[in-house]
Formats: structure tokens, sequence, C-alpha cells
């Protein structure tokens, strides 16, 4: 079997009593991408820092092609690129200057790509970082990433402050690169982002692993979105065995519905059902039901109205 | 909440300088009263000190310093309000442009009224942070002074303590100013800095050479010194220091009221053609990021260096009967010339300038990691003791061509005056003050290893102690083992007499050491998130 291009095998970092990251084990095959979930301060960008040898883990190590992620940091840096959530560069050089600096450290640049790289993301190289928004400083390190086309590519949450066309331009990228294969190891609090790139997603929680899986297997794992319509007032479905989280609107019912699907059938014969929609879990969704709608408020602007569990709190 | 924000941090700063402040004055007068107890002793030590023209121009001239009275006023004046000035630029451009340049002050602007409101409200906290210093100095003073021994009245204990806090003021409201005018805290600090050199440099030269006495008035810091709180009865000069530190407060609000947040005045362009020569490795890097503000600094060594090289002969040869200052002073033994004695002691300016390049190398080489800056280097094919090493010898070769550029100066304006010291003999003295800014280079470089985000505080903190103790010790006796723990006080005071060069060493090895060694740990710790 090829050398995994990322294993971690029980990694652990405590910041004085309080414990980031627990005995996490993953591994991340040659040319996957491989998504990486969870709420804030899950410990996503904790795994990410002590992958790059940045923090030194409390217990357990980490590898990257093999090679140790502590000791052997520079011959590991060689094969990766690393995107972080928050861009922050020398703001007295031009974005030309930086992309000079930073591949003459990496030591590899594709040159022709760097300047295809320059154009689909817009970006003005002869201006200051200072000058430079947010996004597009963002698209700076997205670009010194990419150019150096590297084995596996390490990105945390990296597309923060990009505008809809430049998240079209990321996501063209990350393909572009998985079609060479490359590996992506895609830290990400944009759903449907991870769930239009990723061949696997894990879902981090408090600094453990709480599920790993394709999206399909996580789909079957979870339950099914039912709609149902009815003519008029909608009867009571909770006491239905494997429907959890009815939602009645008017005369629709949402519900989430957990195993087989005969139960639901039975129960709707003679009630004056009008419409019934049944899909697989959105990304969203799984989401939500690891997380609950009300603990995360990252994922609070994708929530539709009328889905939410009703707390009281919520304006 | 702005005001609140900038006086609460502005308010703890002041009262911890103003109470190291406090101390000082506290424990020096106790010395004096203790040590001088005879109007003989007095009057010797007057013969020794009122003529010298070193400590004069050091630290101003002194006048009646056979009384308790005279002799506070030009000490402390002297000493604090240096110091005072160099708090009031730090904290002025470190609560405005530093938290602005940070994108702090944008999440507080949302909400307030106006710009120009949030700028006096900030212009309020900084007087805050000055009103805290002033209390604790006042407090200092009056516990200094109510002792029978000394016996000030209250009146001129105010007085005094109004004098000591104005350099503080001054330089609150210059900071609050040119973090209006530049665009990074950096830079602001450093035109600030460059002002406070030539408000210095100005008195210097006024207070060494009586014929040139006037040009006194062209310094603010000559004002305060003029103001002679507890031996004149004039205090106008004070006015003086206040008009100027009100205009400059308001320009600083009306500044701010025209520009926008984040931006600055004197702005940069925001443009440029690539320019990749320097930039093919980490220490090129380093070297364009810091060559502008190393080049200011070598600058000043360049001008205090001939300063004092110019002021030499005629300072020795005004100098009249004072053979009682080798007695009286411990680390002053003049065994040379008198031009070589006024040397010695001169150099010290010297010596604190390269000691404080070392501290801003210290807090350059932090501030690279606590930006977020360092690690865009790290995650890339680049060993993290490698860059430590070659960041840290870069910041050593600055030391040792400061203290080369300080001797040559020294003898560029020596020579000027044709006054009897040799080329080899100064750049010698030039580079006996590079071990002690060595070995704080050192104590800052094990703080980064082990404690980053302190490191700036031990570092500045460590340099104002050393110089405390440095200009307290020369005068009044302190114990050795206190005196011990100046990084400046196992330098002889060349070229008064020869360079010790084993004590040289001792102090630059236990400097390398203590690099090495927080370069070691540097390595093993997490690197901190930006
Ligand atoms: N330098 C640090 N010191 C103390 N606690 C930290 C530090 N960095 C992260 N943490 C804590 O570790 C947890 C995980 O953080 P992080 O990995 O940044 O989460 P995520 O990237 O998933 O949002 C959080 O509770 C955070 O507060
Ligand atoms: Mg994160």
């Amino acid at each position: 079997m090829a050398v995994p291009a990322i294993r971690i095998d029980g990694l652990t970092k405590r910041y004085g009593t309080s414990t980031a990251l627990c005995d996490l084990d993953l591994e991340v095959e040659p040319g996957e991408v491989v998504g990486y979930l969870g709420p804030n301060g899950a410990g996503k960008t904790t795994t990410i820092r002590l992958l790059l040898g940045l923090g030194r883990p409390t217990a357990g190590r980490a590898e990257i092609f093999g090679l140790d992620c502590q000791r052997q940091a520079v011959a590991a840096h060689r094969r990766l690129a690393y995107v972080p959530a928050e861009a922050s560069l020398w703001p007295s050089l031009t974005g030309d200057e930086t992309l000079h600096l930073l591949g003459r450290v990496q030591g590899q640049v594709d040159l022709g790509y760097r300047a295809e790289l320059i154009g689909r993301f817009a970006l003005d190289p002869t201006k200051k970082v200072r000058a430079y928004s947010k996004g597009n400083r963002q698209k700076l390190l997205l670009i010194a990433a990419l150019m150096s086309r590297p084995e596996l590519l390490v990105l945390d949450e990296p597309t923060g402050g990009l505008d809809p066309l430049m998240e079209q331009a990321f996501r063209h990228s990350v393909g572009e690169a998985r079609d060479r294969g490359q590996t992506v190891f895609l830290s990400s609090h944009i759903l449907s982002e991870v769930e239009a790139l990723c061949d696997r997603v894990a879902i981090l929680r408090d600094g453990r692993l709480a599920e790993i899986g394709t999206l399909a297997q996580l789909r079957h794992l979870s339950a099914l979105t039912v709609e149902a319509t009815f003519d008029g007032v909608p009867p009571d479905l909770t006491g239905v065995p494997g429907v959890t989280r009815a939602i009645v609107d008017g005369c629709h019912v949402h519900l989430q519905l957990q195993g087989p699907i005969a139960p639901l059938i039975e129960a709707l014969a003679g009630t004056g059902l009008r419409g019934l929609l049944s899909r697989e879990p959105s990304l969203e969704e799984l989401f939500l039901a690891h997380y609950g709608a009300a603990d995360d408020e990252l994922t609070r602007d994708h929530v539709p109205v009328g889905v939410s569990d009703g707390d009281g709190d919520r304006p | 909440m702005l005001a609140t924000l900038v006086a609460r941090r502005a308010v703890r700063s002041g009262a911890l300088w103003g109470l190291v402040f406090a101390v000082f004055i506290v424990v020096q007068t106790s010395a004096y009263t203790s040590q001088y107890t005879t109007r003989a002793a007095r009057a010797g030590l007057a013969r020794a000190y009122g003529t010298n023209l070193g400590l004069n121009a050091l630290l101003g001239q002194a006048r009646a310093i056979n009384t308790v009275s005279g002799w506070a006023e030009w000490r402390f004046i002297g000493i604090l309000t240096i110091l005072g000035s160099v708090w009031g630029l730090l904290t002025a451009t470190r609560l405005l442009r530093g938290e602005e340049e940070a994108g702090r002050l944008d999440l507080l602007l949302v909400g307030q009224t106006t710009r120009g409101r949030a700028a006096i409200q900030a212009t309020a906290g900084l007087g805050a942070g000055l009103l805290a210093m002033f209390v604790m100095v006042a407090a200092g003073t009056i516990i200094a002074g109510s002792r029978a021994s000394v016996g000030l009245s209250p009146g001129h204990c105010l007085a005094l303590s109004a004098a000591l806090t104005s350099g503080a003021a001054i330089f609150l409201a210059v900071g609050a100013l040119v973090s209006q005018l530049a665009s990074t805290r950096r830079r602001a600090a450093g035109i600030a800095g460059a002002l406070l050199g030539v408000a210095y440099a100005i008195r210097m030269v006024a207070d060494t050479n009586a014929s040139v006495h006037r040009l006194i008035w062209l310094s603010p810091l000559g004002w305060i010194e003029e103001s002679h709180p507890l031996t004149g009865h004039n205090l106008s000069p004070l006015l003086l220091v206040l008009v100027l530190t009100m205009t400059t407060a308001v320009a600083a609000c009306w500044l701010a009221r025209r520009r926008d947040v984040g931006a600055a005045v004197l702005a940069d362009p925001d443009a440029s053609a690539p320019h990749d020569r320097l930039l093919g490795d980490p220490i090129g890097l380093a070297v364009r990021l810091m060559r502008s503000t190393v080049a200011a600094w070598l600058l000043a060594v360049a001008a205090f260096a001939v300063l004092i090289g110019t002021t030499a002969e005629s300072a020795a040869s005004d100098r009249s009967g004072s053979s009682g200052i080798e007695q009286s002073l411990s680390r002053l033994g003049g065994h040379g010339s008198p031009v070589a004695d006024y040397l010695g002691l001169t150099i010290l300016v010297v010596a604190l300038i390269v000691a404080l390049i070392a501290a801003s190398q210290v807090t350059a080489i932090c501030g690279e990691e606590a930006d977020g800056h360092l690690e865009a280097l790290l995650v890339r094919p680049l060993r993290r003791t490698s860059w430590f090493a070659g960041r840290a010898a870069l910041s050593i070769l600055v030391l040792a061509v400061a203290g080369v550029v300080g001797g040559i100066g020294t003898w560029a304006g020596a020579a000027t005056q044709h006054a009897p010291v040799g080329f080899g003999t100064l750049i010698a003295a030039g580079l006996n003050v590079v071990p002690p800014a060595l070995l704080l280079f050192g104590v800052g470089a094990l703080t980064y290893g082990l404690r980053p985000r302190v490191t700036t505080r031990v570092v500045y903190g460590y340099l104002a102690w050393s110089s405390l103790i440095e200009l307290a010790g020369g005068l009044v006796k302190v114990s050795h083992w206190l005196l011990d723990t100046s990084v400046f006080f196992h330098m002889t005071p060349a070229p008064a007499t020869k360079p010790d060069w084993t004590a040289a060493a001792v102090l630059a090895g236990l400097g390398i050491a203590g690099t090495v060694l927080g370069g070691l740990c540097f390595d093993h710790r997490d690197l901190q998130n930006a």
C-alpha cells in the first residue's frame, strides 16, 4: 500500500488545562480530497498547526508522506503547501514581491501556472499587501500555495473573504489539483464547498473525531428528510417510530426519519395527505443533526427559517 | 468607550512607571542625605560635580547641588525627564497608531459619533495616564520631601513633580500627533524618537558650552531644565511646556478628524514595481524590512558620537580643578586626559543608544512572529533554528557596526577640535559599548524563546532598570549587588580608562549564550498564533 499523505496517530494537544485536541486518529490517502468540518473551537486549526510543526503535540504523532511532522518538518514542508485562515503577510511588500519571496523559500514554482492563477483570481500584484482587502490577501496566499504544485495542499478555511466569483475560481483550482493527483486536506465551514469538492469528510467535535466517511456513508448513517403537505391540520406524527424533529408549519410538516420508511407511510394513510417529498440529507443537515441548530452560530446563515427547532432565544 | 479603553491601559502603565520614579526619588534622596551629612561633604560634592561638564552634558547643568534641593532638581530632572519622554512617546504611539494598525480601532469606532470625537476621547485617555504618573511621582516627592533632613514644602514638591512629568506630557502629545502622520506604530515611534533625540542634543550642546547656552530655549527639554522648580522662583518655562503640549494635542485631534481610519497623513504609495533583489531568502527579507530603521539608528549613534566628540575639547579646557571626581565616582575612574575623562562619561549616551538598538532588534524578532509573518516562512522548507540563527546573527552584526560607528563618530568630532585622542583608542571605546547591548540582546532572546508575549516588556524594563541603576550608582553609593544587575555596570569607561576586554568578553559571552539558549527554547515551543 502507498504511504498515506497524512497519518495522524493519537494526536493530543492541551493548552494548560483545556484540551484542544484529544487522541485523534486520521489517515488521508494520496490523491484524496478530505473535508475537515467542525464548529468553532472544535480543534481544526490546532490539528493543522500540529501537522505543520508550528505547534508541539502533547502526545501522539503525525506523519506527512511518512515524514515525521516534528522531526522531519523541513522535508515534509517540501511536499506540501498551506493556506491559513487569517492572511498576515508583510504589509510593505507588493503582491509580486511576496510571491517571489515565498516561491524562493518554497524552492519550487511553476511560473506559468503562477501567471495563470494571478489572472484567474484577478489579483493586481503590483499593489502592496497593506493596500489589499482581506479577500485579496487571501487570494495571494492561495496563489502562493497553489503555484508550487505541492503533493499535499493543507487548507484551513481558505475562502473567508472571497466573493462568489472567486469562490468559484477556488473550487476550480482545487478540482484541478485533484485531477493532477494532488492530495487536499480542506478545513472549512462552508458546507456546500466541502460537499462539492470532497471525497471524504471528517467531522470534529470538542477535539474528538465525531464522524468520518464518504458523503454517501454519512448520509446512510443519518436521517431522511421528509416534507409532507396536508389538506387540513396535519396529524400528530411524533409517535411514529423513527420520526425525530417534526416541525409543523401551517399545513406542512417537516421531519427527519431514521430507519425504515414503512411505519411512516402507514401512519400517513388516510390523513388527507396532498404531497410528500423526501430526500437524502444535505451535508448541512448532517452537520446540524450532529451539533443541533442552536449550538453552532457558524451555520446560522444556512438554516432555512422554519426548520429550526424553534428555540425561543433566536431573534 | 474608547476613552475608557485607552485610559485604562495608559493609567496602568503611567502608574507603574510613576511608581518606579517615586521609588527612585525616595531612595536617592535618602541616600544623599545619609551619605553627605556635613556641609563640607556637600561642598566637595558640588566642586566635583558642578564643574564636570561630562555630567552637565548628560543630565543638564548642575546648580547649587550642595543643597538637597539643587541636587534633587538636577538629578531627577536630568534622568526622569528622559525616561518620562520615552514612556510618553511609546505609550501614545502604541495606544493610538498601534491599535489602529492592528485594526482594533475600526471595531471601537462603530457606533462612535465622529472620528474627531474619538480622537478627543483617546487623547483624554492618554491624559488620564499622565495624571496617574503625576500622582505617583507627587506621592514620591512628598514622601521624600517631608523628611526633616530634606524639608521641602508641599508646594515645592508639586512643582518638582510637574517638572518631572513635563517630558512625559510633551511626548505623549507628540506621540499622538505622529500617530496621525505615520502609517505604522514603528514609524510613528521612530519619528517621535528622532524629535526627542534632537531636543536632547540641543540641550546637551547648550549645557556644555556657556557661550551658546541660549540655545537651550530651542529645546523643550531645556525649558524643563530652566524651570528650576526647587532653586528658582520662576516656573514660567513650564507654561511653555503646557502651551506646547496643548497645541500638539489639539493638532493631533484636528488631523485625526480629517483622515480615514487606518489611513495616515504621510502615507506610502500603495503600489510599486517589484524589487526582488533582497527577497531571495529570509535574511535578505530581514535586511530589507529593517534597513531604514537601522539606518536611522546608526544615524542617531553617529550624530551623538560626533556631538560628544566636538564638545570634548571645550568641555575639558573649561574644567577647573575637579580632582575630587576620581574618588567620588565609583565607575568613572578618570585616569586619562581631561578629554578622555569627558568622553569616558558621555559615551554612555552612545552605549544607551546601542542598547536601545539591541532592544528594538529583539522587539522586531518578536514582532515577526506575533504579527503572523514568520508563520508564512516556517510552513515552508525552512528550519526554525536556521531562521533564528540568521536573524540573531544579523542583529549582532548591527550592534557591532553601531559600536564602530560610535567610535568613528566620536573620533571625527574630536578631530575637528584637534582633541588629543587617537583613532584606535576611540574605535576601541566604541566597541567597548557593544557587550552590554549584547547581554541585553541575549536576555531578550532567551525571554523570546521562553515567553514571547512578555519579551518586549522584559527587555525595555531591564534597559530602564539598568539606566536608572547606572545613573544612580555613579553618585550615591548603591549596594554592589544591585549595581551588578545593570547591563552597563561592567563596562569600563573607555576612553577614560583602557577597556577591560576580559569583562567585555564575559558580557558578550553571556549575551551569546542567552541567544543560543533562546534559539533552542524557541525550537521547542509552539509558534504563537497571530
Ligand atoms: N494558543 C492557544 N492557547 C490556548 N488555547 C488555544 C490556543 N489555540 C487554540 N486554543 C483552544 O483550542 C480549541 C480549539 O481551537 P481551534 O483549533 O482554533 O478551533 P477551530 O479551528 O476548529 O475553530 C479552542 O477551544 C481554542 O480556544
Ligand atoms: Mg480555525
